[in-house]
């Protein structure tokens, strides 16, 4: 699933990309493009988010108040913006794990039953 | 903390934005570095590499884009981006905009100023409680104003009162005009009311200060020692003195004693004139129906119930054994007076401005229609800017968004303009109804009309923007349509897609229609009135000069009045531009004056009313209304039996085929209660017409003045010269012979006429100055349409000059473009005029339906129209070079 373009969707799977973020950056900081490949790491390939669609995503984020900005050095001794969880990020990821794990669980049961 | 943060990051936005900006435009850069890097050590070469991963990334510009719609407050943001720029793309087009504001600000405006009168004439609620329940009772004769006057007798209200289930309250309340003085106030008329005990109560009103006339303060008895003043009075004659309540003043000249002041913000029931002081009525057993009815209705009575329960009930008085002649044919009304209770000027009023709102409404929607071709015609121009932006990464909902902000713009700054214009007119508008005559003999008050509340201003900014949006529509689709690459091509044509071009045909025929609406009805208007101004008035209306006089101060008893004003007739006749002059009560178009009901006496069945005027000998001749049979008054009736003069209308009621020339008829009063006088006709004359110049001539019945001791204030003089010359001479003799009276005010028969049908003359003068305002807006229109096509079509009109088309095979590809368009307009337009007609003809009585004249003059307008504005365009199609066309792409 590639990151949506336009903003129908953005509203269906906004959610989701926001818990990807999250959990991105849940160890450690990482610029926008770390973000994305990071993504794609855990995820096994599965999601596939484009840089350009990141970006709304983490500033929205950024004002909400689960990340905080700051400029500093990439591997490549460029300069990058990295992101991080703030503690109401921390919470917030917190809540959303555990709310997709109880709709997970609910699924696979629905899906057992005959 | 999300909401603090949203809070900072708003602000951020807003001002910081530029740093903002830049921080953005750094971080999107670096990301597209460190993505190039990453192909770089896969083994791309660095273009390939750069390239690729600004593909990758979507445009550095398009996610700078995207971030800045995620943002807080990027609304706000936008919106203040497409203001500003809309206000530049407005500053540089001075002249369309001009031209776009000055006709929104004419539209709007006029539909502010019409809406601004009918808010305070018959919109805006009372300051009472429930004035939904609010209705006053009226009693109506046939062929008297609808809907009716509120005044009852003593005996009609008892039974009503007593008889009734569907009025929770019933309160007495009538107007009146009182001489009010203080030790600290010089003597002055103050407009006020005389209430029953239980007015304040049944309007829920409460006192600013002490208390309000209450059951206890009404009595049997003349004098009504307390009095309750107005907020406005209290403040503006007594400066909030809390000393008011108890105060003593003089009203009339009886003493009274102030007990309170009203609500902030009461003045009574009426729109027309604000009341200052009340005093308590005499209720009892009194002559006449003097006494004005409201009532409460009960709460789930509808309208409709109490219409019919009161027709039911007010048969009984009708039919009581001591009920006058006459009040068998009254009828009983019952209207809803939350608005305010009817009077004169909501009578001749609500008709036409209900008219002239339909109008300027029209005038507003073609107005916008015009705009909206223009806006067209200029969104074409901006294609490549539009496309440009459409590569840049805005969304099309923005470009919407963007056009529709510049219409608001417009729409604002077109409504600002109106409402300073709406000022003016409204307040020009009335100068002119002031200049109507007096009816009732009270001057009317206008201040009703000029309120501006909330609703007004309401109604202004709703359809400012309705007017904004409806015209902005359509060229902000279109320009939101803007297909890129072909907008961006340098050799784009400026033909047009067929749709489009269709839509501005469509959008030119729909204006044609409009005002074909307008200008027909304007020219119906007009016809009207000069239907009504030259009809055949049974008298001579030119070279008539009528002067009203005050007996009041002179102090002449009726032998003094009957020796001088012979006198002063003599003097008079003895002038040599003078032909005659004569004294009345009454002149024709002064207003409605004494009627009574007369019989034949050997008819007692064919009892009719009739009109009642006091005249002198000589009044027949001095007005030109032609004897039919019979003579005129004569100096030798006054020691005679009382003698009667009728008009053919009154003959044919009370005698049928029989010649009335020596019979008597008997008049009964309506003023005296049971007053009967038998007179003998010595003469009958041609009908002529009173007080009305639409309805037909009614039945009068002449008497004379001399013989019936009648005081007239009336002097009529025919001059054989134009009458303004010969006034000087008149107030000189008039000064002369009666020195103690004054002049009240002189003009001609033709400028009463004119006073009497003040409304007809506005509707007239506005509908046909919207009218042509909707012609020239149309013209202009059909101009715009004709010269972009013309433009668009430089190049084929190129070919077919080159492959041997004549100049007048040109011009008549223009024409017939400029005839299927207003041929379109006329389709669409006739049939709206049909119903407009209808709809006019429901409201206006007497309007001369079958005549086709202004629908051909509105057709042949609009023909003219399209001619005169295809001439430039057809003219430069004709001058159109070959050579230089088909080289134009």
């Amino acid at each position: 699933m590639t990151a949506p373009s336009n903003n129908d969707q953005t509203n269906l799977l906004q959610g989701t990309l926001d818990m990807m973020i999250l959990k991105s950056l849940a160890l450690d900081q990482m610029h926008g493009l770390g973000i994305s490949r990071r993504i794609e790491q855990i995820t096994k390939g599965t999601f596939q988010v484009k840089p350009g669609s990141l970006f709304p995503a983490l500033h929205r984020m950024e004002e909400e108040g689960w990340l905080v900005s700051s400029w500093g050095e990439s591997e490549s001794n460029r300069r990058a913006k990295y992101y991080r969880l703030t503690k109401a990020g921390r919470r917030q990821l917190e809540s959303e794990t555990e709310r997709w794990g109880r709709i997970s669980l609910a699924i696979a049961r629905a899906l057992e039953a005959s | 903390m999300p909401m603090l943060s949203r809070i900072t990051s708003y602000l951020r936005n807003i001002f910081a934005r530029e740093k903002a900006d830049h921080d953005l435009d750094d971080e999107v850069r670096s990301c597209s570095d460190l993505l190039a890097q990453e192909k770089m050590r896969e083994g791309v070469s660095p273009q390939q590499a750069s390239r690729q991963a600004i593909l990758e990334l979507g445009g550095v510009e398009q996610v700078k884009e995207q971030v800045r719609e995620a943002r807080a407050g990027a609304w706000l943001d936008s919106l203040l981006q497409d203001l500003r720029y809309g206000a530049r793309m407005l500053r540089k087009n001075p002249a369309f905009t001009a031209i776009a504001v000055l006709t929104l600000a004419l539209g709007i405006g006029a539909n502010t100023a019409i809406f601004t009168m009918m808010n305070g004439l018959m919109l805006h609620t009372l300051p009472v409680r429930a004035p939904g329940q609010l209705v006053e009772l009226l009693h109506h004769y046939p062929g008297e104003p609808e809907p009716g006057f509120n005044g009852f007798s003593w005996d009609a209200y008892r039974i009503i009162r007593d008889g009734n289930h569907v009025f929770s309250d019933l309160f007495v309340g009538s107007a009146n005009v009182f001489t009010v003085s203080a030790d600290n106030l010089q003597p002055q008329t103050v407009f006020g009311g005389e209430v029953g005990g239980t007015f304040f109560e049944a309007l829920g009103l409460q006192a600013a200060a002490g208390r309000l006339i209450g059951p206890e303060d009404v009595h049997m008895g003349d004098h009504a020692p307390v009095a309750v003043v107005s907020w406005s009075f209290w403040k503006s004659r007594f400066d909030l003195d809390p000393g008011i309540i108890g105060k003593e003043i003089v009203v009339g000249d009886a003493p009274v004693t102030i007990i309170g002041v009203a609500q902030r913000g009461f003045y009574g029931l009426s729109n027309e004139a604000r009341q200052d002081i009340w005093m308590p009525i005499s209720l009892g057993p009194s002559p006449g129906w003097g006494f004005g009815l409201l009532a409460r209705l009960k709460p789930g009575v509808s309208l409709q119930q109490a219409r019919v329960e009161m027709a039911v009930l007010f048969q009984t008085v009708v039919n009581a054994p001591e009920a006058g002649p006459f009040v068998r044919d009254m009828k009983l009304r019952i209207e809803p007076a939350g608005n305010g209770v009817t009077t004169p000027l909501s009578q001749m009023l609500s008709t036409p401005l209900k008219v002239l709102m339909a109008t300027v409404g029209l005038l507003l929607l073609l107005a916008c229609a015009n705009l909206a071709g223009l806006l067209l015609a200029r969104g074409v121009s901006r294609h490549h800017e539009m496309a440009v932006r459409v590569c840049l990464g805005a969304a099309r909902s923005r470009l919407l968004r963007q056009m529709l902000t510049e219409s608001l713009l417009l729409s604002l700054v077109g409504c600002a303009l109106g409402i300073f214009l709406a000022y003016f007119a409204v307040h020009a508008l009335i100068r002119v109804f002031a200049s109507g005559r007096f009816i009732m003999g009270l001057p009317m008050h206008f201040e009703a009309l000029t309120s501006a509340d909330t609703r007004v201003l309401l109604f202004t900014g709703a359809i400012a923007l309705f007017t904004g949006l409806l015209f902005g529509a359509a060229p902000a689709m279109s320009a939101s349509k803007t297909a890129p690459a072909s907008a961006l091509q340098q050799a784009a044509r400026t033909g047009e897609s067929k749709s489009r071009q269709l839509f501005g045909k469509s959008l030119v025929a729909s204006q044609v229609a409009l005002s074909l609406v307008l200008v027909s009805s304007a020219g119906l208007f007009v016809e009207y009135l000069s239907h009504l101004r030259n009809r055949d008035l049974g008298f001579e209306r030119n070279n008539l000069l009528l002067v009203t006089l005050d007996f009041a101060p002179s102090g002449y008893n009726v032998a003094q009045f009957s020796r001088l004003s012979q006198e002063l007739v003599m003097r008079l006749d003895a002038i040599p531009g003078i032909s005659s002059a004569t004294f009345s009560d009454m002149s024709p178009m002064e207003g409605p004056g004494a009627s009574t009901f007369a019989f034949a006496e050997n008819h007692p069945e064919k009892r009719a009313q009739a009109s009642i005027n006091y005249v002198a000998p000589d009044y027949f001749e001095t007005y030109g209304t032609p004897f039919l049979a019979g003579r005129d008054f004569s100096a030798r009736d006054q020691a005679g039996s009382p003698v009667a003069i009728v008009n053919q209308a009154a003959a044919r009621n009370c005698f049928g085929n029989e010649n009335p020339i020596g019979g008597h008829i008997t008049l009964s009063h309506t003023t005296l209660a049971n007053g009967e006088e038998t007179y003998e006709v010595v003469g009958v004359v041609e009908d002529a017409k009173y007080n009305d110049l639409q309805q037909p001539a009614p039945p009068t019945i002449y008497e004379d003045l001399l013989q019936q001791s009648f005081i007239g204030s009336q002097l009529a003089i025919r001059t054989r010269i134009d009458p303004g010359g010969a006034a000087g001479a008149v107030r000189q003799t008039e000064a002369a012979v009666l020195k103690t009276v004054p002049i009240v005010q002189i003009m001609t028969m033709n400028q009463q006429i004119d006073s009497s049908i003040v409304p007809q003359r506005l509707i007239a003068t506005l509908s046909a100055s919207f009218g042509a305002l909707g012609a020239l807006l149309a013209a202009i229109g059909l101009y715009g349409l004709l010269a972009y096509i013309v433009v668009g079509r430089t190049h084929e009109i190129g070919v077919r000059m080159a492959l041997g088309a004549t100049r007048s095979d040109i011009m008549r590809m223009v024409l017939r473009d400029v005839l299927w368009t207003v041929s379109a307009g006329l389709a669409l337009g006739i049939p709206l005029v049909s119903w407009a007609r209808r709809v006019i003809t429901s409201l206006v009585f007497d309007l001369p339906t079958k005549s086709p004249i202004s629908l051909v003059f509105g057709v042949a307008v609009m023909i003219a129209l399209g001619f005169v504005a295809a001439y430039i365009p057809a003219h430069r199609a004709m001058r159109v070079d070959p050579m230089i066309a088909l080289r134009h792409e």
